[in-house]
Formats: structure tokens, sequence, C-alpha cells
């Protein structure tokens, strides 16, 4: 066994068993078949795994250790300072306008892309006529360079040429421009919030919807009409198996879903940069305006960091469904 | 909602096919209006709006979804000729260039790895890596900050060349490693006993009939790209060195001044390329992150 090509066998025990094996000596196991493809197989991770390494890996570190230092980005020689700058986030009232906003936003971003996506997958599931024409064009949102459609948002927001509020005028809802409803969509601390979560629902809850559309479509058929057949009714069908089979799917979505928006600052950066008075400031923009724009990078660490927890539920989500990823 | 239409259609009398078949479509089709005007409005208004001359973007008495004096190529014109925007798209296009041959150079030969030579460990290492496209930008930013200043690069898009790799290396891997799976191992076998090396039968054969794979990791090196504004924003702040995200959405704002025509043309002329190219391979993408949920 041990005299053919790796390569060419296709049970993984039985060349791992000579690897292992004794019976080879440790000097000679070097220049087994074995050996050699490991070797090979190593060297070819390595550009790879370097790459990552040390930019991920350690700026990762890094980024801890910047957060216990007074690090600021025109003082190359830094000071361990403790945990000064995670004190100094937590006594500053802004931080936690930013934390609540952060929950705020995502939670609730995050549940409206699930209801939208979900609907719009049911919609999307079944054979009509256009089906692709029509998924092409509602996945654009997803697709557009994020910076390029908040700008269009920006304009669609304007505080006296919003065609949103045209609309509105024209439909009877609210007043011409000036009167007491006309609503300045980024400029009233209220509305500001939830124009820059509108804003990333319209780009998520199609995400949403192809994710769970491909869940669905992968199994659904078949097993709906077994169950039909077995006589379960439409409730029934839709308790029983619509919803378990939809929800770890839905679950995996939103994961991705979080992590992309807690990653995402440009929607409130361009759009309202934190204000009005802070009422749209979120962790992400605290972070980039505390440590790149102020320049005190050890605190602009320590806050991206509190980003870490929110995080934390869905990176493990997602790690344990790829370790049940099938090949 | 799927079934329930079936149903609901299914429970009425039984008309002719046809009738029942239009109706159906016609309950699914007004499903889909709200959502379909939701998605796509914006972009007609952004592309409506480059297209308007200045006075016929600023009146309310009018209906805006339509043009009031002739369309213009004068916002276009703009962008060419008063602003970056040329530098701009050279920039993009030189930091896709880069970022790609920097992917496909490393995580080709590791996806292999990973997929083919049953190392010890590769699955772990493999979501390893994978997991480093979970780290997001937000916490990185700060300390890659630090590194782009130590190897002088601060203010230059090459800045861009060296971190973008950090989410292209990561998921490209994963996609290939999902590939490379899929290649027969009889075709390498065969290679191997006419002579070729594992590395040689990794170029000459597995590589070639993977062409596919990896066409889509330089597509996913170029849209992931284009979807940073972070790292752009936080690394290169002179005007000729921005790549177009980021030159469109500081640069085209003086003060309080918009220039909402050739902002829009500006974010158009690339958005929808991009738009288009993901749009194709948005199904990969999502079978690449979610394999796991879907199979």
């Amino acid at each position: 066994m041990s005299e053919l090509p790796a390569a060419g066998s296709r049970r993984p025990e039985a060349s791992l068993s000579v690897a292992v094996g004794a019976r080879v000596g440790v000097a000679s196991w070097w220049r087994t078949p074995t050996a050699r493809r490991y070797l090979f197989g190593y060297s070819l991770l390595t550009p790879a795994v370097l790459y990552v390494g040390l930019l991920v890996g350690m700026p990762f570190l890094f980024s801890l250790y910047l957060a216990l230092s007074d690090a600021t980005v025109g003082e190359p020689i830094a000071r361990f300072v403790g945990i000064e700058n995670f004190i100094s986030a937590l006594e500053n009232a802004t931080f936690y306008t930013a934390l609540r906003n952060t929950l705020v936003f995502t939670l609730g971003a995050g549940i409206l892309k699930g209801l939208l996506g979900t609907s719009l997958a049911f919609l999307l599931v079944q054979p009509f006529k256009g089906r692709r024409v029509v998924r092409a064009l509602i996945v654009i949102p997803f697709t557009l360079p994020i910076a390029v459609s908040v700008l269009g948002w920006k304009w669609m927001f304007d505080s006296q040429f919003s065609v949103v509020n045209w609309a509105l005028s024209n439909l009877g809802l609210i007043g011409g421009y000036g009167s007491a409803d006309w609503p300045v969509w980024l400029g009233q601390p209220g509305l500001a919030l939830f124009s820059v979560m509108f804003v990333n629902v319209w780009r998520g809850f199609p995400f949403s919807a192809i994710v769970l559309l491909a869940g669905m479509t992968s199994v659904a058929p078949e097993i709906l009409e077994a169950a039909k057949v077995d006589g379960a009714s439409f409730m029934q069908r839709f308790r029983k198996i619509i919803v378990p089979m939809i929800a770890p799917i839905l679950f995996v979505g939103s994961a991705f879903d979080t992590v992309f928006t807690l990653s995402d600052l440009s929607i409130v950066y361009l759009l309202t940069n934190g204000g009005p008075d802070g009422a749209t400031e979120i962790l992400q923009t605290l972070a980039y305006n505390t440590g790149i724009r102020a320049g005190a990078l050890g605190r602009g660490a320590a806050i991206s960091l509190f980003l870490f927890p929110l995080l934390l539920p869905a990176i493990i989500i997602l790690l344990r469904t790829l370790r049940r990823r099938q090949y | 909602m799927a079934t329930l239409a079936r149903e609901v259609a299914a429970y009425h009398a039984p008309r002719s096919r046809r009738a029942k078949e239009a109706r159906r479509h016609a309950l699914i089709y007004v499903g889909l209006v709200p959502f379909l005007v939701l998605a796509v409005f914006p972009i007609f208004w952004m592309l409506i709006t480059a297209l308007k001359q200045e006075p016929d973007l600023y009146r309310m008495d009018v209906v805006p979804f339509w043009f009031h004096l002739p369309p213009t190529w004068k916002n276009f014109d703009f962008l060419f000729h008063r602003t970056f925007y040329g530098d701009w798209i050279v920039n993009t296009m030189s930091i896709s260039f880069w970022v790609s041959a920097i992917t496909l150079l490393t995580a080709v030969p590791a996806g292999y790895a990973l997929a083919r030579l049953r190392l010890p460990f590769a699955e772990n290492l493999g979501i390893g890596i994978f997991m480093t496209y979970l780290v997001p930008s937000i916490i990185l930013f700060i300390p890659l900050a630090r590194v782009v200043s130590t190897l002088e690069l601060q203010d230059s898009w090459w800045a861009l060349v060296v971190v973008y790799p950090t989410f292209t290396i990561p998921f490209c891997t994963w996609l290939l490693m999902g590939f490379f799976k899929t290649v027969p191992f009889e075709i390498e076998e065969a290679a191997m006993l006419d002579g070729c090396g594992q590395f040689g039968a990794l170029v000459r054969v597995v590589l070639p009939v993977s062409w596919p794979g990896l066409v889509t990791s330089v597509i996913f090196s170029f849209t992931l790209s284009m979807q940073d504004f972070l790292y752009s924003l936080a690394f290169v702040s002179i005007s000729e060195q921005k790549p177009v995200p980021l030159g469109v959405a500081t640069e085209l704002i003086r003060g309080d001044v918009y220039f909402w025509g050739s902002l829009m043309a500006g974010a158009l002329l690339v958005g929808v390329p991009v738009a288009i190219v993901y749009n194709l391979f948005l199904d990969k993408f999502i079978s690449g992150i979610t394999g796991a949920a879907i199979k």
C-alpha cells in the first residue's frame, strides 16, 4: 500500500496508518510518499496562513495591546495603561448612547430583514414567469457597492428636495415644505435612527431572501409532497416541516448578516455621521472618530473591542454550522 | 405562503387550468411589486438624477420622476474634467488587479492542499482560515493603521492592496476548497502515471480544469474589494490616490454643497457594472458562505 503514489489512494486511513505505523523507521519516514505529500501540502498552505496570520491574527492581538495602551497616531511610543481606555469609555455618556443605538440598530434591522426576507423567499420559491429577472432585480441593493447606494439614499433623504417627501406630500400624507409635519429624515433624532436602519434593511433583505431561497429549493418539494400524501394539513406542514426546515437557515443567514451589519460604518458615517446630537452614533462610528479622526488609537481600539461580545454569538453559530458542513 | 397560494387556488371550484394559473401569477406579482419598487426605485432615481440638468433637480412643483429639461451628459463630463474621477478608476482597477493576483497566488495552493492532500487537521485549518473572514474590519482597522504606517504606505492605494487580501484570501480559499473537491481524482492519477509529480499534476491538469473556480475567485476579489469603505476611508486621504467609492463619497461634497448630479453619475458609473457582475456570481457567494446549512 505504501508503495502506491499517495494521491492515488482514496482511503485516507490506508495511508495514514502507514504514516503512524512504527514499521517504517523515523529516518526513512521522511522519504515515504505520505511524508512528501504532507511537506508539499503544508508548503502550499504557508503563504495563505502567513498572510492571514500576519494581517488578521497579529493585528487582532495587537488591537488588544493597543486597547491597553495610550497609543496615538502621532506618538509611536505607547505606554501601558491597563484598562484605563475601557474605563474612560464606560465613563463617557456618548459611549452608552452608541452602545444602545448599536443594539437597537442591529436587532431592529435584523428582525425586519428576517421578516421581509422570509416573505420574499416564499414568493420567489414558487414557479412563475419572469422569475429570473425578478430575482436579478431584487438583489440589486445587496450587490451595489455600499458607499454608492448610501449616496443615493442621502439624496433621497435630502432635507428639502427629498423625493420621498415629494411623494408623501402629493399623496396628502404630509404638508408642503416648511410645514410642521415635513419630515427631515436625517435631521430629526428619532427619524434619523429610523432612516439609517431603513437603509441597512434595504441593503440586507435581499440577502436574507436569497439565503432562505437557496435552502428552501434544496429540500422543500419532495418532503412537502410526501407529507401531503400522508395527509398532513397545511398548518401541520407549516409547523412541522416548513418552520423547522427554515429556522436553521434563517439563523445562519442572520448570523452572517449580523457580522456584516456590525462591521459596517458607511451607512451612518455617510448619512448622519452620528448626528443629530448623537442620535445615530453607533460603536463603529465612535471607534472611527476616536481612533482615526482624533488619533487616539488606544481608546478607539478599546471601543471597537466592545463590538466583539456582540459579534460572538453570531460567530459561534457560524463556527458550529461550518463544522457540520458536508463535503 | 408558497403553498398557501396553491392551496387557496385549489380550494375554489376547479376552473380551467389556464384561469387558475393566471390567478396564481397575479397573486405572486401583486406580492412582488412592493419588493421590486423598494429594490429598484433608488437606482432609477440615481440614474435620472445623474442625467438631469441642475435646475431640473430642485423643482418640487412638477412630477420629479421624469425630465422637464432635456437630459444632459454634463454631470459625467464634470467628473472626468473637474475631479480626479479618472485617477480613481485607474486606482480601483490597479487595486483589483493586485488583490486578485495576491489572492490567487495564496488561495489556490491553500485551497488545493486543504481539499486534496488529506493533510492532518485540514478540516480545522480550513475552518480557521475561513473564520478570519468573519473578523470584521471594524476591529482590525485600528491595528492595521499601525501596520500600514510601519510599511509607509499611508495615503497610497497600495495600502489597500496589502489590506484587502485579509478578507479575499479567507473567502477564496474556502470557495476553492469546495471547488477542488469536485475535480475527479482520476485525472490527477492519470497525470502522475504519465510522469508528472504532485506539483506537475496540479499545474498541468488540475488548474486547467478548475478555471471556473479561478475566474470566480478573481470576480470575488474584485466585488468584495468594491464593498469596502472603512479601510479606504481610514488609510487613504490623498484625493488622487482614492478608489472610486471613497472618492465619490468624500470628494464630491464641498462643505455643505452637494453636487448631486455628478455624485449620482460617479456612483452609478462604477456601481452598476459591479452590481451586474456580482449578480451573476451571487449564487456562488451564497453557497460559499452558507454551504453548511443548506446542503
